[in-house]
């Protein structure tokens, strides 16, 4: 048997889902969290007769055509997904919106039947949805549940699967043919007949009042860096940030490898395994690993906010910066989420329907530091800016920076006809669940350490190997005469502009594209063999490599040059074409460059009084892409002048 | 008028929907057409945020402009 779920957005579909189905899905109190259907078993606790039952749960949708009369785009959706029957969930806390799209579910032909959710918000409000009466009106059963406690759900699943087994609706409530105004009024019996509305929905309540502060045109934008400076010093100053220092340097710096290397020597293990296994696997993954109290108190943090509502808030006040830069407010919320990980933030550009905003924000969303670039900010800070705790936040100022230039540049060099519009559900604020915010974060780490011991693994025992062998395969006494450095080596003219010179900074960059945070793990492998000097350390080896002004700069040039390939997997499937997704990639790394080269050299003219290394070819690189820049800009300005628009 | 005239409080009958066809489809879907009821509850940085049925929802400037509401 196969379940499906569908209903408005925001009216619990996936809280649902997760409940009945143990998964731990995004969820997140803003219209159009789930972006594509997902699939996965019901829970035992929920299985009748121990049958097998799929659920799918769909993204939310207001209508079955929602933008033309012609598409039935939803209804394609539920019929691809071949259900047995079909969950509506109605949000009882806007019946009469909900009960528009449950007439079109009824005409599918699938058996259909109600979730009424959010029984609790509908009590608190003392207002009363007579059951019986809805269910012998829409001819369909209907169940009372409240998603967030698992309340009703049980006898949600019974109902459901007796109700496959009735082929066909005795009653028939509406027609494909009935139109959309009569449809309206058929709904508006129905609520009136079922729903004792004891409030006044047009009053103006709590939750306004709040949102005239938080959204307020002088007071939103202060408040909204206020609560992004909250979240990031409570993650890396605060009670993640001491964790991690510990795991860093106490834990994976000192007693791990100290108790693995006596143990590894007490049974007489061969030295190159030993190497091996201590500097590669232990000092790469450890290197990463001892971040993952920071990541979770970043994610707890970060799903403690999408829970509570304020993010459609701050959609609203940046929907007028964001259009000047050719974006949309809701341009905003996959940067937020971005700022966790990037791919779901890009998948979470889906929710922008006008299609050149979304390639922009799909471009940019990977510019906002992500958790995997955090430990590449940490490092670079306690090495070359120990003490000093404007590096963080620096980093962050730098990003909304880059992210709007690079807005009005490609709302310059990209022609499209501007014809954007704003319409954004503002759900009511709830006190964010605890409960929920800690699984997200359980959910988070598992990935993370499951990553580290993957992807991060294999790839620093490759690294290992590839730093301490020659091409024919022999030990090498010297490091620069292994397989990375002379990998390291090809890569490093493209350095040079920005005044980074050794090939291990090429080789450090290039496994970042595998995961960021291979950057911390590369340079913990290829020091560690070399030196005794823990990496973490104030004035460490690093400092043998970069000046602070340098280092600054390829702290940058990893944060704006393209992202991990699993988030330009993301970027490809948002983008919708090979052609686009190139553009961004070059826009991402003409970024990069243009940003490191600049604080690399024009900032060691700054504060060092002198050219560095590669002063000539960083102009020259900086003059190409302004060359390059300029006749990009023309081309667009010619072409908008044939098309007749006006900028 | 226009909604994007409307004072904050103002609670009236919608006329009709003006722009594309796309936005006056998706307002339909919300509540929101000729004869349906709306109040401006607010005006946020630049947004105005209504009340239609029983939700608020945020619209820009651009489609306060092509909601036009009926004379008292």
């Amino acid at each position: 048997m196969k379940i499906a779920l569908a209903g408005n957005p925001n009216s619990g579909k996936t809280t649902l889902f997760n409940a009945i189905t143990g998964k731990t899905e995004y969820v997140g109190n803003w219209a159009g969290v789930t972006v594509e259907k997902k699939e996965a078993r019901l829970k035992k606790k929920y299985e009748l007769n121990h049958e097998i039952i799929k659920v799918v749960d769909l993204p939310g949708a207001y209508s079955i055509a929602p933008f033309t009369s012609e598409e039935a785009i939803t209804r394609d959706f539920v019929v691809e997904a071949s259900p047995d029957v079909i969950i509506n969930i109605v949000d009882g806390a806007n019946l009469e919106r909900s009960l528009f799209f449950t007439t079109q579910l009824l005409e599918i032909g699938i058996p259909v039947v109600v979730a009424l959710n959010k029984g609790d918000v509908i009590d608190k409000r003392g207002e009363e949805i007579s059951v019986e009466k809805l269910s012998s009106q829409l001819g369909v059963p209907v169940v009372q549940t409240v998603a967030v406690t698992e309340k009703g759900l049980k006898n949600l699943i019974e109902i459901a699967a007796e109700a496959c087994k009735i082929n066909k609706l005795t009653y028939q409530l509406t027609t494909v043919e009935t139109s959309d105004t009569d449809r309206q009024k058929i709904v508006k019996e129905i609520a009136k007949h079922t729903f004792v509305q004891k409030r006044d929905a047009t009053t103006v309540r709590f939750s306004d009042k709040v949102d005239r502060i938080v959204a307020h045109k002088i007071w939103g934008l202060p408040i909204f860096f206020l609560v992004m400076w909250a979240v990031y010093s409570l993650a890396i100053e605060g009670p993640g940030g001491f964790l991690s220092g510990y795991f860093n340097d106490t834990l994976f710096g000192e007693v791990i490898p100290t108790v693995v290397t006596n143990f590894l020597d007490s049974i007489n293990v061969n030295p190159i395994l030993k190497d091996l296994i201590v500097e590669g696997a232990l000092g790469g993954v450890g290197a990463v690993v001892g971040f993952l109290p920071l990541i979770m108190v970043l994610f707890f943090l970060l799903a403690l906010m999408e829970d509570s509502g304020y993010m459609s808030r701050v959609a609203v006040i940046m929907d007028r910066y964001f259009k000047k830069i050719g974006l949309s407010g809701k341009s905003i919320i996959p940067m937020i989420v971005g700022s966790g990980c990037s791919i779901p933030g890009v998948m979470a550009t889906r929710t922008i329907e006008d299609m050149n905003e979304k390639r922009m924000t799909v471009i940019l969303t990977p510019f906002v530091p992500c958790g995997a670039k955090l430990p590449i900010i940490a490092l670079f800070s306690a090495v070359f800016f120990p003490g000093s705790s404007w590096v963080g936040p620096s980093v962050y100022i730098l990003a909304i920076g880059v992210i709007i230039i690079s807005g009005l540049i490609l709302k310059r060099i990209f022609v499209w006809e501007a014809e954007s519009s704003f319409i954004l559900e503002l759900p009511e604020y709830k006190l964010p669940s605890l409960k929920h915010a800690f699984i997200q974060m359980l959910d988070k780490a598992k990935g993370f350490v499951y990553k580290a011991t993957t992807i991060i693994l294999v790839m620093n025992t490759l690294v290992w190997f590839m730093q301490a062998y020659s091409w024919s395969l022999i030990p090498v006494e010297d490091q620069s005469m292994s397989i990375l450095a002379s990998i390291g080596t090809w890569i490093g003219p493209l350095l040079i502009p920005m005044g980074f010179v050794g090939w291990q900074l090429g080789a450090a960059a290039i496994t970042g594209f595998v995961a960021k945070e291979n950057v911390v793990s590369t340079f913990a492998i290829l020091l560690l063999a070399a030196s005794e000097d823990a990496l973490h350390m104030p004035g460490g080896v690093l400092t043998e490599f970069f000046t602070p002004v340098t280092a600054y700069a390829y702290l940058a040039f990893n944060l704006f040059t393209p992202p991990c390939f699993a988030a330009i997997g993301a970027m490809n499937s948002e983008m919708g074409s090979k052609k686009w997704l190139f553009k961004g990639l070059g826009f991402q790394f003409a970024v990069g460059f243009a940003v490191a080269t600049l604080i690399a050299q024009i900032g060691s003219l700054i504060i060092y009084g002198a050219p560095i290394t590669g002063f000539v070819p960083g102009m020259v690189l900086l003059a190409g892409l302004s060359i390059g820049l300029f006749i990009l800009i023309k081309k667009a300005d010619r072409k908008r002048t044939t098309l007749g628009l006006e900028d | 008028m226009v909604l994007s005239k409307a004072g904050i409080g103002y609670k009236g009958n919608v006329a009709r929907i003006e722009g594309k066809e796309k936005i006056k489809k998706f307002l339909f879907s919300l509540g929101c057409y000729e004869g349906e009821e709306i109040t401006l509850i607010s005006i946020l940085a630049g947004n105005y945020v209504v009340n239609i049925k029983d939700s608020r929802y945020a619209i820009d400037e651009a489609m306060a402009k092509n909601i036009i509401l009926a004379e008292h």
